[in-house]
């Protein structure tokens, strides 16, 4: 909140948000959501004081506030809470009436970047298959691996998965774990060369339509590439 | 007690059922006391005396009282390790009978009353799925438990290593106000029932630390401005903790976030109590069925009284969260009204 005012109450719109099906009236003020959420303190965070403000119609305050989007939607709070409250549902649609411009730079500029591209970084098709032919290259140097290869758009495989766009850009170690365990247990896997993002960042902004254009272009890889199962490790 | 006498099967043998059927008795009405465990008193005959230097009205003594009328009363019969499993009722001479069938053992008999009193009390909330550690850490009990130690040995130690806890964590509305369990009533009985062990706890054993973790203390009844006074021997944080962990020296941290300084905070104790909600038990869910009683959570998830069939009564917490002291008044009541039922009938 921006200002120690007192607020005026009959001044607050309490109908602006009753038709989130999110039960934020029903909140008890218990601090189960507080105590158990990995943020709250933080900025002044409690999660008690968003679901308040939804409940008051605080649509200015909510908009503008930093606390939805310091929120790490881990959902703990929604486990914990004994009044079944949806919180992250609800920082979600919170998130959604931001306008988009003002959404938190990297977020915004991600999103914007995959929903031309395919992927939050706009690497091109080449220099990711050049990324995944390099990371493979270093695991044939490892002893026992000399036969791995890097499965790109492979047909009729058992599993696809996605790339988290950190692993083909700061955090390439991190492919090797996981691709040495498939070579040794002799999974049948592939990557998809287009729109293998698998960071939605449209669910994190609030955003619909990005979401669901996000997660289409999920399924249209497993159906181009005939993949029995979906590995999303998000 | 004699063949003209009118009859009423009172079912449950706790506090409500035994003052029903110590009431009745005194009306001249015959009692078969029914009751599915091996003893007499219910819950309130595991309860510890709360006295402080001074008695602290707690009820616990009550039920003793009531067992030893009851045992007393010729009028009174009593069947324990028994349960109802069958009811028929009808009109003979215009005048309504149950001819209820009683399972004890293996051993079925029938009985025929002309009222049913359901006096059949609650069941503690078991508290295994809440982040408590309950049933995982020793030192994690319910107040129920806790109770039953103090009654038992006159002393509150910790069951990992029977030494004498320097401080103790309450945490309140465990199974109450949740609708994630469909329990959305306050149980009423247990802030103040917490409140009082801990004093008391307290004058046993100086210098044990208490702290409540708690929505808002919903203190209700006569002996308010009492336990009010007693609040200060506490300390009193309005949070209730999300996590419960064991330490390497086998203590209990707690993590919640604190009120006063608006940030997460971990604070370590040698207990944890848990303030387990009322349920409705299984008894009173049987019968509501078995006398076709409309029974969504019978009256604990209700605001109204529950229509009952007529020469049907209820009383107690069977009822919904009661005090021993409300369940005494709540079995007057019943036996009361089953006096004027038997005249009008």
């Amino acid at each position: 909140m921006t200002t120690n005012e007192p607020i005026s109450m009959n001044l607050l719109n309490q109908d602006l948000f009753k038709n989130w099906p999110f039960d934020q009236d029903h909140c008890l003020t218990c601090a189960l959501c507080s105590s158990s959420c990995p943020i709250s303190g933080i900025d002044g965070f409690d999660p008690r004081k968003i679901i308040r403000m939804v409940s008051m119609g605080l649509q200015s305050e909510l908009v503008e506030s930093r606390w939805p989007w310091i929120c790490t939607m881990c959902g703990k709070c929604e486990h914990v809470c004994p009044m079944g409250i949806h919180i992250p549902d609800m920082m979600r649609a919170i998130r959604s009436l931001r306008d988009r411009d003002k959404v938190p730079g990297i977020l915004h500029k991600g999103l914007d970047a995959a929903l031309k591209t395919g992927n939050n970084l706009g690497l091109p098709k080449e220099d990711f298959v050049f990324i995944l032919e390099d990371v493979a290259d270093e695991i044939r140097q490892e002893p026992g691996f000399e036969g791995f290869a890097a499965s790109v758009d492979k047909q009729g495989a058992n599993i696809m998965t996605t790339i988290h766009n950190k692993l083909v850009n700061t955090h390439t170690e991190d492919l090797k774990h996981w691709w040495k365990i498939f070579y040794a247990a002799g999974e049948d896997w592939t990557v998809p060369s287009e729109n293998w993002e698998g960071t939605n960042w449209g669910m994190f902004t609030g955003d619909d339509p990005a979401m669901k254009l996000m997660s289409g272009r999920i399924a249209e890889n497993m159906v181009r590439l005939n993949a029995k199962n979906l590995l999303w490790p998000e | 007690m004699n063949s003209s006498m009118k009859q009423v099967m009172v079912v449950g043998g706790g506090v409500s059922g035994l003052s029903a059927a110590v009431d009745l008795a005194r009306l001249g009405i015959a009692v078969e006391l029914v009751e599915n465990s091996g003893s007499l008193g219910g819950h309130a005959a595991q309860l510890s005396c709360k006295a402080t230097d001074h008695c602290v009205s707690c009820g616990a003594c009550v039920v003793e009282e009531k067992i030893r009328q009851a045992t007393g009363d010729a009028n009174i019969r009593v069947h324990l390790n028994s349960s109802v499993v069958n009811n028929n009722s009808n009109d003979v001479n215009r005048r309504k009978r149950f001819d209820v069938t009683l399972k004890q053992d293996q051993e079925m008999q029938h009985i025929e009353v002309d009222a049913v009193l359901i006096a059949s009390g609650f069941a503690p909330f078991h508290p295994a799925n809440k982040p408590y550690g309950y049933g995982r850490f020793e030192n994690v009990m319910t107040t129920l438990e806790l109770d039953l130690m103090l009654r038992k040995s006159g002393a509150v130690k910790r069951p990992s290593d029977a030494a004498f806890p320097r401080n103790m964590a309450f945490i309140q509305c465990v199974g109450s106000r949740d609708s994630s369990l469909g329990h959305l009533w306050c149980s009423k009985i247990c802030c103040g029932a917490a409140l009082r062990m801990a004093s008391c706890i307290q004058n046993r054993q100086p210098g044990m630390k208490s702290t409540f973790f708690y929505i808002d203390i919903q203190n209700f009844g006569k002996n308010f401005q009492t336990d009010y006074a007693d609040m200060h021997r506490h300390i009193l944080i309005r949070s209730i903790p999300a996590d419960v962990l064991k330490t390497a020296d086998d203590r209990l941290k707690l993590s919640y976030f604190d009120p006063d300084t608006q940030a997460y905070q971990e604070s370590i104790f040698d207990m944890v109590i848990l303030s387990v909600g009322l349920t409705p038990s299984v008894s009173t869910r049987n019968l509501a069925a078995m006398l076709n009683i409309d029974m969504y959570g019978f009256a604990y998830a209700r605001k109204t009284p529950i229509p009952l069939p007529a020469g049907v009564f209820a009383a107690g917490a069977a009822l919904e969260p009661m005090s021993i002291a409300e369940s005494v008044l709540s079995a007057g009541k019943a036996a009361s009204d089953i006096f004027h039922y038997m005249k009008t009938s």
